[in-house]
């Protein structure tokens, strides 16, 4: 296709990021007031980061090692697809319970660990597989141990390990939802809430100038961890390996599965279903499914859910027979996937302010579709590679023509990573914080804006009710076959 | 049928040069190199799957070098077989059909021992089975022109052998010519009736098989159907020599070379040149000795025992090329 095409497409893509960095730009006194809170966002996350790489590294080597059944991913998927603000609401019930303070850095780094170290797990344990398998089965055939097996391992798999830092250190920077609950009550910023906060902020002159240059710096502080991004690794094949410590890798899944998913789920239901101060036992749903913004951000949720997926599915659908440019259109929208949502979403107020899409749901759905896209066209993609494509083609030369070929061929074979990419997008637009928490305006609220203002206005059952919904729903998702599509 | 000019393209190491070819109706070309040496890049631009950078293909007459692979009229067996994972035995012949008919499709399914196979998907077929399906899909595309791309490579040896010689029959039987790329030397023997050996791109020699094997014209051609012994030698007035044993030569008269000859090619004989047999070993159905000339070591079909020392003569002109 034409490359002025492409230019436009580019420049309207990267309109909202162009935008917020020209305004941050004009409003740079901002930022060495707050420079120490920049240093201490980027140091949470590099924390963050190396405690989720630390834990599910660990994990996904105990796994390696023990040549554990991928069926157990199960127990660490379960706490992947909680939403990451309903497991820090969970924790925060399940501290209190205990009689612990979860609120600040220790509580963070908790949920955050609880939710992004299966991700480090996704990301490592196929890079183990493909890369170490053979070298571990050479290292025990010639006899190399210790320090020396160490030496011919670790540098193989040295390039998996620095992808998936740079991975999680994106997602633990742009994160809003875990500091949200966890950080804000306690005057705790990141960057991602001081941005929202600067935003609402009453006594700010210029409340959007001031997000913007906060943005601006979020922005500058994730641009080396794109550059990190690689390509994920399709699935390894299984090698006759000796399982070692079944028994550590099975207790090491139990003991996180009990800790991710078990402790926040206890903290939830103990909320919502018995009375805090009588204790008697006494739901809270049908209290807080009476609430209007709660009604309100159902139907907006579940809307936008359906509507962003379903045309997702479709520009999949539709480009599917074009794989070059759907290659070069996802690497276009890789940008608002890997950046930071609060970058878009400030990005998106400055340039439709003036329109009258402003403050309306259609806002919202356009910053899911933007949020969203890359992910639903590299499931796309992974099933083109995969051989959809080739197989296409093969059906080309026998002649059939191009409709015939991908309605017989090439659909049918592609649904199954379709399919993943629905339930990749639908669960995360469904729970969506980020985008919405920015976004939002009266009657185009979310479900995860009316967990926040249920929470900031102390109707604490009533937001564990609605968590635990959305808990539910996801965990729902474990029962779907999942397919080639990971993180 | 097929008939290609000059054709190039520049494709990293495996590109192709100034390949010129003719093919007849219902003949079978084999097309025999190394790796790297531009067979399936040759094979993928006559199917359009890769266009060239110069010349031109013409099939019946007519240019297709421009034509997209599904105009082309050509079925294709991959390697892999490239087997449409959801369709059914029998829905890979269908779709492929100009006139679906369903009888047609079973005929041709019996013929190449698939019937009662037709409702299974390719995961429940062995190895053989799926290559018989990718072949009879290509058949039932009635093609004007068959590629095959190392078919049998993935194949145990007993079933290779019998698949071969079926598909050459049945390729004959329904006069469809075929271009077979393959490293095999024995499967180009058994199957094809030209062969042409490729290296580095370019078409080195091309003729009958048998011809190709017994004289051929470049150490690139000798190489491609193994069975091959090469020793360094010095040639003298189209001689080389050794103890006053003298052998004319043809290739190399004078200077350094190597002479190339087959593992038959040696015979006992009272005048020979004496040799050491060094080791012995049971070939296929065959004797065969590596035993220690004049010039080094080589391997001649040859009743001996090691330790044994037995007086070898060329059985004809034996060839020396350019060091």
């Amino acid at each position: 296709m034409a490359a002025p095409f492409w230019w436009l497409l580019w420049l309207g893509v990267a309109s909202p990021l162009l935008v917020l960095a020209a305004r941050g730009l004009g409003n740079l006194s901002l930022v060495p007031k707050v420079l120490d809170l920049a240093g201490a966002s980027l140091a949470l996350a590099l924390a963050g980061s190396l405690l989720c790489l630390l834990v599910g590294g660990g994990l996904a080597w105990l796994a390696f090692r023990a040549r554990l059944h991928p069926g157990w991913d199960v127990l660490l998927l379960s706490a992947y697809l909680v939403p990451p603000f309903v497991g820090a609401l969970g924790f925060l019930y399940a501290l209190q319970m205990l009689g612990l303070r979860p609120y600040g850095v220790g509580g963070i780094l908790l949920a955050w660990t609880a939710h992004y170290a299966p991700m480090a797990y996704l990301l490592l344990r196929p890079a183990l597989e493909h890369r170490l398998a053979p070298l571990l089965l050479a290292c025990e055939a010639h006899g190399v141990r210790g320090g020396r097996r160490l030496r011919a391992l670790l540098p193989p798999v040295l390039p998996a390990l620095v992808a998936a830092f740079g991975a999680l250190y994106l997602t633990l920077l742009g994160n809003f939802g875990v500091p949200a609950v966890l950080g804000l009550p306690a005057q705790v910023y990141t960057l991602p809430t001081l941005a929202y906060s600067r935003l609402f902020s009453p006594a700010s002159p210029d409340p959007l100038g001031e997000a913007a240059a906060v943005g601006l710096l979020l922005g500058l502080l994730a641009l080396p961890a794109v550059l990190l991004h690689s390509a994920p690794v399709g699935e390894p094949a299984l090698r006759p390996l000796r399982p070692r410590w079944p028994w550590a890798a099975r207790l090491g899944f139990l003991l996180f599965a009990l800790l991710g998913v078990g402790l926040p789920l206890v903290g939830l239901l103990q909320r919502a279903l018995f009375n805090t101060f009588s204790g008697a036992f006494e739901p809270a749903f049908s209290a807080a499914l009476a609430l209007p913004l709660v009604r309100q951000g159902l139907l907006n949720s579940v809307g936008l859910a359906l509507l962003a997926t379903g045309l997702l599915l479709m520009l999949g659908l539709l480009l599917a027979p074009w794989p070059e440019a759907a290659r070069r259109l996802r690497r276009l929208l890789d940008l608002h996937y890997l950046l930071p949502g609060t970058l878009l979403a400030i990005g998106l107020i400055l340039v439709f302010a003036p329109t009258p899409i402003y403050a309306t749901p259609w806002l919202l759905l356009l910053a899911y579709l933007l949020n969203f896209a890359a992910l639903m066209l590299r499931a796309v993609e992974v099933g083109l590679e995969g051989g959809v494509e080739r197989l296409v083609g093969v059906g080309r030369l026998f002649g059939l023509g191009p409709r015939r070929a991908w309605f017989r061929i090439g659909y049918p074979l592609l649904w199954p990573y379709l399919a993943a990419g629905v339930f990749l997008v639908m669960p995360l637009a469904l729970a969506e914080l980020t985008l919405s928490a920015l976004l939002y305006a009266p009657g185009a609220e979310t479900l995860g804006v009316a967990v926040l203002s249920a929470l900031n206005g102390g109707l604490f059952r009533e937001a564990a009710a609605i968590g635990l919904l959305l808990m539910a729903f996801s965990l729902l998702l474990l029962l779907l076959p999942r397919r080639g599509v990971v993180a | 049928m097929l008939r290609i000019e000059g054709l190039t393209k520049s494709f990293g190491k495996a590109g192709v040069h100034q390949v010129s070819l003719g093919l007849g109706r219902g003949q079978i070309l084999a097309l025999l190199g190394a790796s790297g040496s531009g067979k399936t890049t040759l094979l993928n631009l006559v199917a359009g799957l890769l266009l060239p950078d110069s010349g031109r293909i013409f099939l019946d007459g007519e240019d297709v070098t421009n034509l997209p692979p599904e105009r082309r009229g050509l079925a294709y067996v991959f390697q892999d077989h490239a087997l449409w994972p959801h369709l059914t035995v029998l829905e890979h012949l269908l779709l492929v059909m100009k006139e679906p008919r369903k009888e047609e499709a079973l005929a041709l399914l019996e013929r190449v021992g698939l019937l009662g196979l037709e409702r299974r998907r390719p995961h429940q077929l062995s190895g053989g089975q799926k290559q018989r399906v990718a072949l009879a899909r290509a058949l039932a595309a009635r093609p004007r022109l068959l590629l095959l791309d190392e078919p049998y490579s993935a194949l145990d040896p007993v079933l290779r052998e019998e698949l071969r010689l079926e598909v050459a029959s049945l390729l004959r039987a329904e006069g469809v010519g075929a271009l077979h790329v393959t490293h095999d030397p024995d499967e180009a023997l058994a199957v094809a009736d030209r062969v042409a050996v490729l290296e580095g791109g370019r078409i080195v020699q091309e003729g009958l098989p048998a011809e190709v094997y017994a004289r051929p014209n470049s150490l690139a051609a000798a190489r491609a159907f193994g069975r091959l012994n090469l020793l360094p030698v010095e040639v003298r007035g189209g001689q080389v020599g050794w103890d006053g044993v003298v052998w004319p030569v043809e290739g190399v008269q004078e200077g350094p070379g190597f002479l190339a000859f087959r593992y038959e090619e040696l015979v006992p004989s009272p005048a020979g040149l004496l040799a050491r047999v060094e080791a012995s070993y049971d070939g296929r159905g065959e004797r065969l000795c590596r035993v220690r000339l004049g010039w080094g070591e080589a391997v001649v079909k040859l009743e001996a025992l090691p330790g044994q020392e037995v007086r070898l003569a060329p059985v004809g002109l034996l060839r020396v090329f350019p060091r």
